[in-house]
């Protein structure tokens, strides 16, 4: 760097602690050396945060947020649009990526117990992320108006009416309408471009800040704080410029890779990231056969639809997601991660997984009375898997946690 | 652990299968299989005129403009003015709204017909390939047809005068036995029964053959699945050359990150 640009940071720097924030925050900041690629997804899910910021507001340039219009402009973003069906597809793939990736990162969060002391602010900004997330794309899924975008919300906004007493007002005042109409759709387009965005930002920020402060964790749960250097720099750490960046490199260009196979040749998901009930205009005198939820809500849903009332469900489901907002206080284990953690964290975990997967595809498909059993079956295993860890974890037997990385 | 997650997934997809829901195409089961030529340009060309002179009447592509046809099907414009455009006050920037009003059409069929911009999107390429080929004629319908992918569908058989009568029939249909092969009588003969619901279509009732109809359908549906969505071709091209940036930007980003690792490895 020349004498005169230096000059010209000093000077900046004094006043906008731009180069100190530069060096503390990205160039200079201590990582774990040894991670895998399970660690790879937070890096991915702000990429694909800017993805959808960039796609969206170009989406925008082409939408129109009335009753009338809206199924046409999405049509026009397609075809008279020159590019306009690419930034779609990247919009709607990126929502679809943005689950994935957040998922995962949330379940290395689970697996490694990146929750744990003094995680767990972290964990919990995490969570409200996730929470803000699936309010954003259920608004979005609303936009193009179609067929699954009216009963969609049509199902959700119902289930406002389900609480006692305010239930039906406050359906009224979601939808600012008697029914999903034109002022659905302006209000709906507001929250999800401008609301809701502003709020996730802000929460992604104090997600970096609070991890920045208790640093990054590791797959084997090693607290690398306590063996440091003269500077007060952990010995197991390498800085984020240039080494976590490369490794960050890496994983982007393997994600461009499957992210590129999604939006080219397979934008549609196989009917489950867009669905095909919604290349028909909203028609509020026709009802789908089949009403189901994108992917990454069918968790949920099944979960919803598991209790036969609606209250219930509603409860059920708003108890699966607020759970989630507590387990760094359930997991009572030494070890945090499952490296090192008992053989009953080992199957609690393993049962965890295949149960989730089974409700997200029971999510997908129409009910049977054996698909419902198989929903209670799978709801009560998730709540097992939460509420009996605080007992599953404290009685295992842990194996050591190293003491160096 | 894998070998659980696995075993799952066996599990499901089993069950998948006991709990199968009505067949794609209605009464007719499976679908054909339509696999598009979104490149072969003669064959657009041709399906763009089959729908112009067969479906547009009643049918409109509202979403689409008369302009980008002519241009993506390599159609000269003075041409497609003269051969597909009808209407006097038609510019090439207009989209294709259809002949009929709405209103009137709702008063003469009991239902608009729909637009029709989408529907390989909605419903499929394979089942609009299907449904075309499968009316049949039953005259206790209102149109005297009736079809098997969408029983009771309210749209006569446009594309009769080509194809001609297509009817039910029954066929004599050789029993399978429970080794596999055909069930034989004492002689030796193949023991048969009769099994109807088979479409048969009365030669020389129509202006094509079979075979040709089902040319001229291919074309049709394949201009259709092309309006559904105009950017595809496009879009599995570019795909390719996406792809081909990540490839080469991970090839370097790694050998990058396996030189700097070797600092503290």
């Amino acid at each position: 760097m020349t004498q005169k640009s230096s000059g010209f940071f000093n000077w900046i720097n004094a006043r906008l602690p731009i180069v100190n924030t530069y060096e503390r925050h990205l160039s200079k900041h201590p990582v774990p050396k040894k991670v895998n690629f399970w660690y790879m997804f937070g890096a991915l899910a702000s990429v694909v945060l800017i993805i959808q910021i960039v796609s969206g507001i170009w989406l925008m340039f082409g939408y129109e947020n009335t009753e009338e219009g809206a199924f046409a402009s999405i049509e026009y973003i397609m075809r008279d649009i020159e590019y306009g069906w690419i930034i779609r597809y990247m919009h709607t793939t990126g929502a679809s990526m943005f689950f994935a990736v957040v998922y995962l990162h949330m379940f290395r969060g689970l697996l490694y117990g990146s929750y744990h002391k003094p995680r767990e602010l972290v964990w919990v900004f995490g969570m409200t992320i996730y929470l803000v997330m699936m309010a954003e794309g259920f608004l979005g899924y609303v936009l193009p108006y179609g067929q699954m975008s009216y009963w969609g919300a049509q199902v959700i906004i119902s289930l406002f009416g389900a609480i006692p007493y305010i239930g039906e007002s406050l359906e009224i005042w979601v939808r600012g309408d008697y029914y999903i109409s034109g002022a659905t759709i302006s209000r709906f387009f507001a929250l999800h471009v401008v609301a809701l965005p502003l709020i996730l930002i802000a929460l992604v920020f104090m997600h970096l800040v609070a991890l920045h402060e208790v640093g990054a964790g590791n797959p084997e749960g090693v607290d690398i704080e306590k063996h440091i250097d003269e500077n007060g720099v952990p010995l197991d750490s390498v800085p984020f410029f240039p080494y976590k960046v490369l490794n960050a490199l890496v994983a982007i260009g393997i994600f461009g890779i499957v992210f590129s196979i999604i939006m080219f040749f397979f934008p549609e998901g196989g009917g489950y990231m867009l669905e095909l009930a919604n290349f028909e205009e909203a028609n509020p005198l026709s009802t789908p056969e089949h009403i189901a939820p994108v992917w990454y809500y069918s968790p949920y849903y099944a979960m919803l639809r598991a209790v036969p009332d609606k209250l219930g469900g509603l409860v059920v489901m708003g108890a699966a997601i607020a759970i989630l907002f507590v387990v760094p206080w359930l997991d009572r284990s030494k070890a945090a991660s499952i490296r090192y953690k008992g053989i009953l964290s080992k199957i609690a975990m393993t049962i965890f997984i295949i149960s989730w997967l089974m409700l997200a595809w029971l999510g997908t498909v129409p009910v049977t009375a054996l698909r419902t059993t198989l929903s209670i079956i799978g709801t009560v295993i998730y709540f097992a898997f939460f509420l009996l860890m605080p007992i599953y974890t404290s009685i295992e037997k842990t194996k050591p946690v190293p003491e160096r990385l | 652990m894998k070998k659980t997650l696995l075993l799952a997934f066996l599990f499901f997809g089993s069950m998948e299968s006991m709990a199968a829901v009505g067949a794609p195409c209605g009464d007719y089961g499976e679908c054909d299989t339509f696999k598009p030529e979104l490149n072969n340009m003669e064959s657009l060309q041709l399906g763009a005129l089959t729908f112009i002179n067969h479906c547009y009447g009643c049918h409109s592509l509202k979403y689409s403009r008369w302009g980008r046809v002519s241009e993506d099907l390599d159609i000269p414009e003075d041409i497609f003015i003269d051969n597909l455009v009808f209407g006097t006050n038609v510019k090439l920037g207009d989209r294709m709204m259809g002949s009929m009003k709405p209103a009137v059409s709702e008063t003469w069929f009991g239902i608009a017909p729909p637009d029709l911009t989408l529907v390989t999107r909605l419903h499929g390429s394979d089942w609009v390939y299907s449904y075309l080929r499968t009316f049949y004629e039953d005259s206790s319908k209102p149109y005297g047809v009736n079809n098997m992918v969408y029983p009771g569908a309210a749209m006569p058989n446009a594309l009769a005068s080509l194809q001609g009568q297509q009817i039910l029939s029954c066929k004599d249909i050789p029993i399978i036995a429970s080794n596999g092969g055909v069930r034989r009588d004492e002689f030796g003969n193949d023991i048969t029964e009769k099994k109807c619901g088979y479409l048969k279509t009365i030669e020389g009732s129509g202006s094509l053959s079979v075979q040709e109809f089902d040319e001229v359908i291919f074309n049709l549906v394949n201009f259709m699945t092309y309006i559904g969505e105009p950017s595809r071709s496009d879009r599995e091209r570019m795909g390719w050359y996406a792809i081909l940036f990540f490839v080469v930007f991970t090839s370097f980003a790694y050998l990058l990150f396996r030189e700097y690792q070797k600092d503290y490895h």
